[in-house]
């Protein structure tokens, strides 16, 4: 596994032209791979492809309703609000009904642990895939999610579940996923 | 402040004790002989990965003496235990060691299992092996792009991170996060993998085998990387013992020891793979185990994927978030990326545990660079730093 | 008209020829940051420069703007004359070094009969700099860099000497533009193919001379932070980025025209050629920086003494032989 360094003067020359060989075999590598296309994602441009954020846990938002869309399944039993380990979750209940009057959640605190989402009984709260969500003031994170519901309900019906502006661009994705065999990185994270 | 003049660069150590610094360069200082510079790395360091700071004694470009100096990252993980239920301590777990979390929620959860006698189902085992095993690949390519990183050689970390996007859309699938990932449940995992979690990794393992090829050719064939490596900071079984050093250092330095083995937990005595043991204790030896250590993870996630059983992913009634521990004590140890991680729960069967102690397999292994970087050129040093594979998070926890 | 030896006519030349020079090392250090971002991009197989200008072109210009607008910060306690006496002597001499560099048959500054001698004499200066650089700026890792700057500055300039010579015995010659005109137009009648051990000893001490990776250990990041410039900020610092990047002009130049045919091509002779060859050993140096890991410094030194020194001086003895049976 090691090359042992032999006093020898031979082997000493030989070891060093193997090691010359080996920092050609290096060039060769980076060299090639020059000529290959990028894997990055810009992201204005590009987005990631939906499908692999399928499961990607985004700030929560509150599902719909099983008969009327715009009314939450929150019957406002305060477990996910007691299993949070942050504490970003905010509920008051309302005054007629069991239906929450405000669903305040905080993102600044969540850790998207999924405690509260496996916890409610009448699975009213699910992950979003919100991979683009931008804020400039804390204040704008906590998030009113019964506005939030209806104004998704007012955007259209239920599904797709992924972003627009994401599925616009997959022609522009589609080669390089063809060329990396597989997944795109989701926005260049991690790659500048 | 230094005193570092201009016009008499070793003035400040003639008189010992005069030093301007922190306590911790000033009681360095005292021991230090005159005429020696005295070189903080870190906190702020290229090579120190993170919010590490070693003070060193330098004679020329000869460290004397080094002393890591830790804390700057400290969270307080122990004690936020105490005051969180069993449950909403999981996701810290994620945030210990950010490049593998799934060790650690892997320790955590399974010593509160052992606690309260849960046995998580078939398939929550094998998807549990599934993503331990890829995370310890991300975590170990992370590891070896930063380390050639520190070795001077740019381009390795990026291709090193190309192949771990794969592994974080992969683990994405089933975790929802990509880093701080908790996966764990107790009594089982928090969600079962889709056709394409598992058609992704099908996809991946062959790929990762011909990456792994590459890397060869590009850096562990390097001559430069070679001499860098070979016959520097030799870490001998006696030192990591007295160091309590774990993982592929210990491995590296001839010991066969390695908890998936030495003391099997979960499914992992169903698997065929080998514990690469190197025959050589210096950086060259842990470079090597590492990376034999991926193609082996890559053997066990290829059997795991082949085997794994239909049925549910967690018990029924599995414990929920106000659930308490019933009162009594657990040590549960796993294999992580950088060795052995442990986790001491002890409860009273109150509301939160009474205290939970984390065993950080970095700490221990942090702890042998004073001793192994004696004697040794600068460059050196920083190659042995890196070679420990540290990941300050998790030490200062 | 003459005054001591030097016609007016000369040198009005050479004061014409020094400002195109700052001109070309300006918009020279400018390609090469990008070319060197993009060259590191697509090996690491990322885009590089993207936003700024078509296909990101007008990064490097902004960001020389950037480093013009920076503050200055003096650290404390620094020798302030030699502090901003060493980005500027740096920079400076390698002005005097493009001066019997042929580009083209006419376009020389001036035919000195020692060229090579003068390129060697102020190829010492930027060793100076570097010195005095991590020496004034009151800095631990510029010291410790200073100190890697000389020592290994002066231990490479050895075997490039030694190298260099070897084609001046061959030639006859220590005047460029005859060194150039003793090759031939084609290829293989250049002299890195008569002298190829003088090559590559002169490719392996041009990255050393020029302080680029793999032998970038003045600077080297992971252990100096930056080395010699870890204090320098703004203009400081974007001179002895000039400074780098002039040197490794410099030194492409040099190689182009000892080994690599100067001016003269297959097709047409002319400074187009002069400028190929010289790109493509920047580009060179730009592809191994972004392959290689860096060498340690005892091992640097060891390469220098152990290797390439006796290595050129039998590559010298045997030029002589060779020489003098033919």
């Amino acid at each position: 596994m090691r090359g042992r360094r032999d006093s020898k003067m031979i082997s000493a020359i030989w070891d060093n032209l193997k090691g010359l060989y080996s920092l050609l075999v290096g060039m060769w590598v980076t060299g090639r791979y020059f000529f290959q296309p990028t894997k990055t994602v810009h992201y204005p441009r590009q987005t990631v492809d939906p499908e692999d954020l399928a499961a990607y846990r985004g700030p929560l938002e509150l599902t719909r309703g099983k008969d009327d869309e715009s009314k939450t399944r929150c019957i406002s039993c305060q477990m996910c609000a007691k299993g949070c380990p942050g504490n970003c979750i905010t509920i008051v209940k309302g005054k007629e009904g069991k239906s929450p009057s405000t669903w305040l959640y905080d993102y600044t605190l969540c850790c998207l642990c999924g405690a509260c989402v496996e916890v409610c009984p009448t699975a009213a709260i699910d992950f979003s895939h919100r991979l683009y969500l931008v804020s400039v003031t804390r204040e704008e994170l906590v998030l009113d999610l019964l506005a939030d519901l209806q104004k998704r309900v007012a955007a259209g019906p239920l599904k797709p579940k992924a972003l627009p502006e994401a599925a616009a661009d997959k022609p522009a994705a589609a080669p390089r996923a063809q060329d990396a065999g597989g997944p795109e990185p989701a926005a260049g994270k991690g790659e500048g | 402040m230094s005193n570092f003049t201009f016009l008499n660069p070793f003035a400040v150590l003639d008189e010992p004790g005069t030093y301007m610094g922190d306590f911790f360069s000033n009681n360095f200082a005292k021991k230090a002989q005159a005429g020696n510079v005295i070189l903080n790395l870190g906190p702020q360091h290229p090579s120190t990965h993170g919010v590490l700071r070693v003070i060193v004694e330098l004679y020329g470009e000869y460290v004397l003496r080094s002393e890591p100096i830790l804390g700057y990252l400290h969270r307080s993980h122990e004690k936020m235990a105490e005051h969180k239920t069993a449950y909403g301590f999981l996701p810290n777990m994620g945030r210990v060691d950010y490049l593998n979390a799934i060790g650690w929620n892997w320790a955590y959860t399974a010593a509160c299992e052992q606690l309260a006698g849960i046995e998580p189902p078939e398939r929550a085992e094998y998807l549990r092996v599934i993503a331990a095993e890829l995370n310890r690949i991300a975590s170990h390519l992370v590891w070896w792009g930063a380390f050639v990183l520190d070795l001077g050689a740019f381009t390795p970390i990026l291709y090193a991170f190309d192949d771990r996007e794969w592994i974080c859309d992969i683990l994405q699938r089933v975790t929802g996060s990509r880093l701080t990932m908790n996966y764990f449940r107790f009594g089982g995992v928090g969600a079962d993998g889709d056709d394409r979690f598992f058609s992704l990794i099908r996809e991946f393992i062959p790929l990762m085998r011909e990456r792994l090829k590459m890397y060869k050719a590009l850096v562990t064939d390097n001559v430069i990387l070679r001499r860098r490596l070979e016959g520097i900071g030799p870490m001998d079984a006696d030192l990591c013992l007295r160091y309590g050093a774990t993982g592929p250092l210990v491995r590296a330095a001839g010991v066969p020891r390695d908890v998936r083995k030495s003391v099997p937990y979960g499914i992992y005595d169903r698997f065929d793979y080998n514990i690469p043991v190197s025959p050589v204790n210096d950086n060259f030896g842990r470079y090597w185990v590492r990376m034999e250590e991926i193609s082996e993870s890559l053997k066990i996630v290829e059997q795991a994927v082949e085997r794994i059983p239909p049925g549910k992913i967690i018990v029924d009634k599995a414990p929920k978030p106000a659930w308490k521990l019933p009162p009594g004590e657990s040590v549960y140890s796993v294999e992580g990326a950088r060795g052995e991680i442990c986790v001491h729960v002890i409860s009273d069967g109150g509301k939160s545990p009474y205290r939970v102690k984390l065993r950080a397999p970095g700490f221990s292994n942090l702890s042998v660079f004073a001793e192994a970087a004696q004697g040794t050129i600068l460059a050196d040093a920083i190659a042995i730093l890196g070679s420990l594979d540290l990941v300050i998070p998790e030490i200062d926890r | 008209m003459e005054i001591s030896g030097i016609s007016i006519l000369s040198l009005v030349t050479i004061i014409v020829a020094c400002l195109l020079v700052i001109a070309l090392m300006v918009v020279n250090a400018l390609v090469m940051v990008y070319v060197e971002r993009k060259g590191s991009g697509f090996i690491q197989r990322r885009p590089g420069p993207y936003e700024v200008g078509p296909w990101g072109t007008i990064q490097a210009a902004c960001d020389a703007m950037k480093l013009l607008a920076k503050e200055l910060f003096v650290p404390a306690n620094v020798d302030f004359f030699l502090y901003f006496l060493a980005p500027v002597l740096a920079f400076l001499p390698v002005l005097a070094l493009f001066i019997p560099i042929p580009f083209g048959p006419f376009l020389t500054t001036l035919k000195v009969p020692d060229g090579v001698v003068l390129i060697l004499a102020f190829a010492g200066f930027g060793l100076l700099a570097n010195l005095l650089a991590g020496y004034a700026s009151n800095n631990k890792y510029g010291i410790l860099g200073a100190g890697r700057a000389v020592s290994q500055g002066v231990a490479y300039e050895i075997p490039m000497i030694l190298a260099l010579l070897a084609v001046v015995f061959q030639t006859g010659s220590m005047n460029l533009s005859e060194i150039v005109e003793a090759q031939g137009s084609a290829p293989w009648r250049w002299n890195f193919l008569c002298q190829p051990i003088a090559f590559f000893i002169y490719l392996v001490t041009l990255v050393a001379e020029t302080n680029r990776a793999p032998f970038d250990l003045p600077e080297g990041e992971s252990e100096l932070t930056a080395g010699f410039h870890t204090e320098y900020s703004g203009m400081g610092f974007a001179l002895f980025f000039l400074a780098e990047y002039a040197n490794m002009l410099l030194v492409s130049f040099v190689c182009a025209t000892f080994f690599l045919g100067g001016y003269k091509g297959p097709i047409l002779d002319g400074f187009w050629w002069t400028f190929i060859k010289a790109y493509a050993v920047m580009w060179f140096i730009v592809w191994i920086r972004w392959t290689f890991p860096r060498v340690r410094f005892d091992q640097l030194l060891n390469i220098n003494w152990k290797w390439l020194l006796p290595l050129s001086i039998l590559n010298l003895w045997i030029t002589a032989v060779v020489i003098k049976i033919v």
